[in-house]
């Protein structure tokens, strides 16, 4: 018992400061660089990636830090963004199930590419699979809120742009 | 989920007046440090309070041995995707811990370039279920339900790639 004790305590706090030393960064970052006309200039080129996936402009931030640094720290992202400029219900479901998909494209792709997996499989396959589901699974949603005559999103026709 | 000291400095009090943004290029800069080191603080501490508790259920889980348990339950499974009935126990150490673990116990087991793929492609898509779900919930959607998803979706994609694989050689 005192060694499961030991281990939670040590785990947590390796946990915790490994979330600190990359969040708070993260969020100084991007607060210094969000105003930029580079930074906007990389979110609006994002967001036009994927608006095939229905996120729009607001939602293509976060969608992009969970996509390189993974879904906690995009996670994260999501939680301040639904609380500074209200973020639909139908934007963070919709980015929940992208990023579940796919999400620290970079370290953990590596990871495996290390033990020999192959590139094109674990990156553009996944990837590609992540559309996929997304769009499947808003159609499902979409579909299955309508029949309930529920006050849901909008149908998936989408927003005027 | 949040109470009322969970406030983020930098939103707007709705009805308040708008801050004058600050003039100058190092005001500018002061004013981002400091509001991004308060959203940084107020991210990391909320998903530190989901995060912690989601780790000992984690922690616990591996002690109770349920990893084994969940591992003897799967070995059919990986049959439907070329894989020795062994691969299972990385796969669960990946669901319930995190890939860097899974990677590990991949590493004792004897595997094909191919195999290595597909089990790499269940593990990317699924894994750290408990944590990575815990902050999930706190996002907005349900944590157990997208821990499913991720379970079910990557077996899926792993076993789509298999037959891709075996047809395109």
């Amino acid at each position: 018992m005192s060694g499961f004790l030991r281990e939670l305590v040590t785990g947590s706090l390796d946990l915790l400061l490994r979330v600190f030393l990359i969040v708070v960064p993260i969020m100084v970052v991007l607060e210094l660089f969000e105003g930029t006309r580079a930074f906007r200039a990389v979110v609006r080129a994002w967001a036009r990636v994927v608006r095939h996936v229905g996120l729009d402009e607001r939602s293509a931030a976060p969608t992009l830090i969970g996509f390189m640094f993974g879904l906690a720290y995009g996670g994260g992202v999501i939680v301040r963004d639904v609380r500074r400029h209200e973020l639909g219900r139908r934007q963070v479901f919709i980015m929940s199930v992208f990023l579940s998909m796919v999400h620290a494209i970079v370290e953990d792709s590596l990871i495996f590419i290390a033990l020999g997996a192959s590139v094109f499989w674990v990156v553009a396959y996944r990837i590609l699979w992540a559309a996929l589901v997304t769009l499947a699974l808003t159609a499902l949603a979409t579909h299955w809120l309508r029949r309930r005559g529920r006050a849901g999103p909008p149908p998936l026709s989408g927003r005027p742009r | 989920m949040t109470g009322p000291d969970d406030n983020l400095a930098g939103a707007p009090v709705p009805g308040a007046p708008l801050p004058r943004p600050p003039q100058g290029f190092w005001a500018t800069v002061r004013r981002d440090l400091r509001v991004g080191a308060v959203s940084g603080l107020q991210t990391f501490w909320d998903l530190a309070k989901v995060m912690i508790p989601a780790y000992g259920v984690t922690l616990a889980l591996e002690k109770l041995g349920v990893i084994g348990w969940l591992a003897d339950a799967a070995r059919p499974l990986m049959q439907a995707l070329g894989l020795p009935g062994d691969a299972a126990v990385p796969l669960v150490v990946g669901y319930v811990l995190n890939i860097y673990a899974a990677v590990g116990s991949m590493q004792a087991l004897d595997l094909t370039a191919r195999q290595i793929t597909v089990l790499a492609i269940a593990i990317l898509i699924g894994h750290n279920l408990v944590v990575e779900g815990a902050v999930l919930h706190k996002a907005g959607v349900n944590g157990f339900a997208f821990g499913a998803l991720r379970i079910v979706a990557g077996l899926a994609a792993a076993a789509v790639a298999n037959l891709l694989m075996g047809v395109l050689g």
